[in-house]
């Protein structure tokens, strides 16, 4: 006799499920915050300093193991001087204050495309020179151009700083940084809270020391080293 | 007479929430992967301003209080640090050579280790740092107990603000002895250990410390140690 089980699909409830999912999802969504883009990964030294990186109005200079120098800059939660308009004001004053130095002949001229597209780079490192170029760039080959390790000569030009008359492309970026028209990041930069330096591990002392040596020249005498949390046993 | 059904006859409505699912896991693979949870800390430094300071106005440190701790690091070929090292002085340097063999006669520089703790006790430098401030150190202590009973408040947030302000106090009483620390790093130094050396200052509650540069009776003293340990 033949006997043959009757097929039946089983039917699993996946409301269950599904409510669980949801809510794991408006945990995840509410609690993050996005990765940055970086040209370069750094894995900062370890601290055990509690203290929490701000979020707004903060300047952060990322240094390779390679010297090179990376900055972003997070303006205030006000949307006058949100990041993006931060960023475009600053090129335009530093182009402005680049400008003066030049001939007539290497003058960067940049059109609103340009600026705009610049607002809305998370991190920045090239010679001024080439920032022209660089705008008018198709996205790919602009991060291909930041990154340290397609391009070695990526990160903003820096030398000993000493010479305050001709400043170096650093200073004149960071003192662009410091004159905008936000006064929340101008306090911050004074109080010592508005500037960290992110340097990896493994870079030599020498490097990080160039570029605190430049923060002393723009009397910028007070500012942070990101750390990760390493936990300390009493 | 029986009642006539006039409603329309419920039906059980299944909905298949699989595909749902499947597409909320996916959103969810994507959240976790693109975001950060953790956030970095900071550790704060002020470097002395530049400016030409009157000779007269600085004030000297006290020999008896000043430790200089100097770091040095290997590095391989490619100038990647491999390997940290520690070396410290306590007082002034001295490089007197009455002799004239070309060796220090005294050198008071020891190598020492980035140890941390170890059996509830402190090893290395954090051993030297913590018997060098030992007044401050008991008096954290002792009011960490308190803090950790909450004697201060029982509400958290209180009770953790009286602590740091009490702490803060104890840290830059000058009726106590407290060392001054000297940090200095040489040209192959990482960053690393920097960042752990000032960390030893956090963990061992000194307030009084800077960063300096190398100079030459140091890197002298560092010349002759290193090969004095060499034989």
């Amino acid at each position: 006799m033949k006997v043959t089980t009757e097929k039946k699909k089983p039917f699993i409830d996946m409301t269950a499920m599904s409510d669980v999912t949801v809510l794991l999802l408006t945990f995840f969504m509410l609690t993050s915050t996005f990765l940055q883009k970086e040209p370069t990964t750094v894995i900062t030294p370890a601290s055990v300093s509690e203290e929490k990186v701000p979020e707004q109005n903060l300047i952060t200079l990322l240094v390779t193991k390679d010297s090179q120098i990376f900055m972003s800059i997070a303006g205030d939660r006000d949307s006058t001087y949100s990041s993006d308009k931060m960023r475009e004001e600053v090129l335009k004053n530093v182009v402005a204050e680049y400008n003066k130095k030049q001939p007539n002949d290497k003058k960067i001229q940049l059109t609103n495309a340009d600026i705009a597209t610049f607002g809305s780079t998370h991190m920045f490192g090239l010679p001024l020179a080439q920032l022209s170029a660089w705008c008018k760039l198709p996205a790919e080959k602009r991060d291909a151009l930041l990154d340290p390790v397609k391009n070695p000569k990526a990160g903003i030009p820096i030398d000993m700083g000493k010479d305050v008359e001709n400043r170096n492309e650093f200073q004149q970026w960071m003192l662009a940084l410091y004159n905008t028209s936000n006064p929340n990041l101008a306090k911050a930069v004074k109080n010592g809270k508005g500037i960290a330096i992110k340097a990896d591990a493994a870079t030599p002392y020498s490097v990080v020391q160039v570029v605190m040596d430049n923060l002393q020249t723009l009397k910028m005498n007070k500012f942070t080293l990101m750390t990760a949390l390493k936990t300390e046993e009493d | 007479m029986a009642k006539e059904k006039r409603y329309s006859e419920k039906k059980d409505v299944r909905v298949d929430f699989t595909p749902m699912v499947d597409m909320n896991m996916l959103l969810i693979t994507f959240f976790m992967l693109c975001t950060t949870m953790i956030k970095s800390q900071t550790l704060q430094i002020s470097l002395p301003s530049n400016e030409k300071v009157d000779k007269t106005e600085q004030n000297k440190v006290k020999q008896s209080e000043a430790v200089t701790i100097i770091v040095d690091s290997d590095i391989d070929e490619n100038g990647v640090p491999t390997k940290d090292y520690v070396y410290y002085y306590e007082g002034m340097p001295n490089i007197d050579d009455a002799d004239k063999d070309g060796k220090i006669d005294n050198n008071i520089m020891k190598e020492i280790e980035f140890k941390g703790n170890e059996n509830g006790k402190a090893q290395g430098i954090r051993a030297v740092l913590q018997d060098r401030n030992k007044q401050v150190v008991e008096k954290i202590a002792a009011l960490k107990e308190d803090w950790k009973a909450k004697k201060f408040s029982n509400k958290k947030a209180i009770n953790d603000s009286v602590y740091q302000a009490r702490a803060k106090e104890i840290r830059n009483d000058s009726t106590l002895t407290r060392p001054v620390i000297i940090i200095k790093a040489t040209p192959n130094a990482s960053y690393k250990s920097l960042v752990t050396a000032l960390d030893e200052m956090q963990i061992n509650n000194i307030s009084r410390y800077q960063i300096d540069r190398i100079n030459g009776t140091d890197s002298a003293m560092m010349a002759d140690f290193l090969v004095a340990r060499q034989k």
